[in-house]
């Protein structure tokens, strides 16, 4: 009898969990996939759908969650420190001084960005992010603070080969799975596989099992040719440019908080000097 | 920066990522043993609509991956509450990631004890019966000890492959061992470049299962006093 009745109670909670999955499939139909969608439109739908603005939401909680990937020079650990360093980071400590709330670091993984900020496990995705069409539309992004390009990584030994777009035609890619230059590599209509991370990508090209890499011009800087840790490798082509932005949830006040927050940075200098010492100075863009 | 350099800070790296591993192992074993019963019970209560239920719950989540169930259970509850109920930092990955392999391997589980259940002869039963021993007296002295017996080789199955299970979580960045691996690819702590962490992640599961595999024949033996 008792069993029966314990059952029937696993039994309900069950069917509650049940119900959400349910709700599940709907949800991303209601977010536009589309980015032609226009930023009015995704406005209204969110500012009907959240009735405490996001401002309010982390000054509340009093912690402000941005999400990183580990990627020098903006987020990453220098050896034998626990604390997050970079650009970004740096910035990002700097900006929720201001707010007047903590600043919690958490490593994500790229691909779930979006997903990441829609469910609230963080707050802005702060990280070297390339604003493309597909962050504009699924993110409301800050201004551009950085410039950046996608660059072609190939076998220093075989770079002479490949000046031009049309030559590398005939090359297979390995690209971050939703980032610029997975984007770059269908535009220009190369052979390419999406991995898991730029680092990823650059080791398919050491590795052989790709004959060049799609990636942030400022991680190449970092990453590749004497001195560094892919010695074997250089940069060729550029294939765009592009600017950096931080994103946060779409319809948030934080965004416009943020705007003010680079140009009172920017005026005092301090962004400035944050771009020197992590050696992006020439990149930053004027707020 | 040399191997020999390089070593210390990685091994201390992947020493941190794999004890989330294990962490992540036994949370899993201690939920989902004693919860696949329950949903063994549920799914064949004679309670018709409540059987149902749980045999097509059990459908579902052993018909869908877990990587995607990891997916669901991390990310909708924010979406549908818009506030995040798991809690903030890898803490709440933590609990989510668990929760959702509990629950993955329970389902696993309540097959397993089916099978063992309905393995013990329904001689066994009678006999328990005749002797005046009540429902509940059978099920946990005659039935229930028989069928530990015969599921040890399953469950073996089952607990060896949970170990390497455990790096599904990373989907949700969980930091388990080969995240930790992983992190030397991109650059972490002075180091780039570098894929030898990620391979020596193996070291770590070979290890695991090798400790596993021995504590389970024990077991199995142990238990091999007595045969029907």
């Amino acid at each position: 009898m008792n069993k029966k009745i314990f059952a029937v109670i696993i039994a309900l909670c069950l069917v509650v969990a049940i119900a959400f999955a349910a709700c599940g499939p709907k949800d991303p139909t209601i977010t536009p996939d589309d980015p032609g969608t226009t930023a009015a439109e995704d406005g209204t739908t969110e500012a009907t759908v959240a009735d405490e603005s996001d401002l309010d939401y982390v000054l509340n909680k009093g912690v402000i969650v941005v999400g990183i990937t580990n990627f020098a020079p903006m987020d990453y650990k220098e050896q034998g420190s626990d604390e997050w360093v970079g650009f970004d980071a740096d910035m990002a400590k700097a900006f929720a001084a201001e707010l007047g709330v903590q600043v919690e670091f958490v490593e994500i993984a790229w691909d779930n960005k979006v997903l990441e900020l829609d469910a609230k496990s963080i707050d802005c995705v702060w990280n070297g992010m390339t604003l493309t069409d597909e962050v504009l539309a699924k993110m409301s992004c800050s201004n551009a603070y950085c410039n950046n390009a996608q660059v072609v990584v190939v076998a220093a030994d075989k770079a002479e080969n490949y000046k031009t777009v049309e030559d590398c035609m005939e090359l297979s890619f390995a690209v971050e799975a939703g980032s610029a230059g997975e984007k770059m590599a269908t535009e220009n209509g190369f052979k390419a596989t999406a991995v898991i991370d730029q680092a990823s990508a650059l080791m398919e090209v050491t590795a052989g099992t790709a004959d060049a890499a799609i990636i942030d011009s400022l991680m190449a800087d970092a990453m590749i040719g004497e001195g560094t840790a892919y010695e074997s490798l250089t940069y060729t082509v550029p294939l765009n440019s592009e600017q950096y932005g931080v994103g946060f949830r779409l319809g948030s006040d934080l965004t416009e908080k943020l705007n003010d927050f680079f140009a009172k940075a920017y005026a005092e200098g301090k962004m400035q000097e944050l771009a020197e010492k992590y050696n992006v100075g020439a990149a930053l863009i004027a707020q | 920066m040399s191997f020999t350099e390089q070593f210390p800070i990685v091994f201390q790296a992947l020493n941190t990522g794999f004890l989330q591993t294990v962490k992540l192992f036994f949370v899993t074993l201690a939920g989902s043993l004693p919860l696949g019963l329950l949903i063994y019970f549920a799914a064949r209560s004679s309670f018709k609509p409540l059987a149902l239920l749980f045999r097509a719950i059990i459908w579902v989540v052993r018909g869908t991956p877990l990587m995607l169930q990891l997916i669901v259970i991390f990310y909708l509850p924010g979406m549908v509450f818009g506030k995040a109920i798991w809690g903030s930092g890898e803490k709440g990955r933590f609990v989510a990631a668990a929760i959702a392999f509990i629950f993955n391997y329970a389902c696993y589980f309540a097959e397993i004890y089916r099978g063992g259940i309905q393995g013990v002869p329904i001689g066994q039963t009678e006999a328990g019966q005749v002797l005046g021993m009540s429902k509940k007296q059978v099920f946990f002295k005659v039935t229930l000890l028989q069928m530990i017996k015969r599921i040890v080789p399953p469950m073996s199955n089952e607990i060896i492959t949970l170990v390497k299970d455990t790096s599904l979580a990373r989907i949700i960045a969980l930091q388990e061992v080969i995240w930790a691996g992983q992190a030397f690819l991109k650059g972490s702590q002075g180091i780039a470049g570098e894929i030898w962490p990620m391979f020596f992640t193996g070291v770590y599961y070979l290890a695991a299962s090798g400790v596993l595999t021995v504590a389970l024949g024990k077991l199995e033996k142990k238990l091999s006093y007595f045969s029907i």
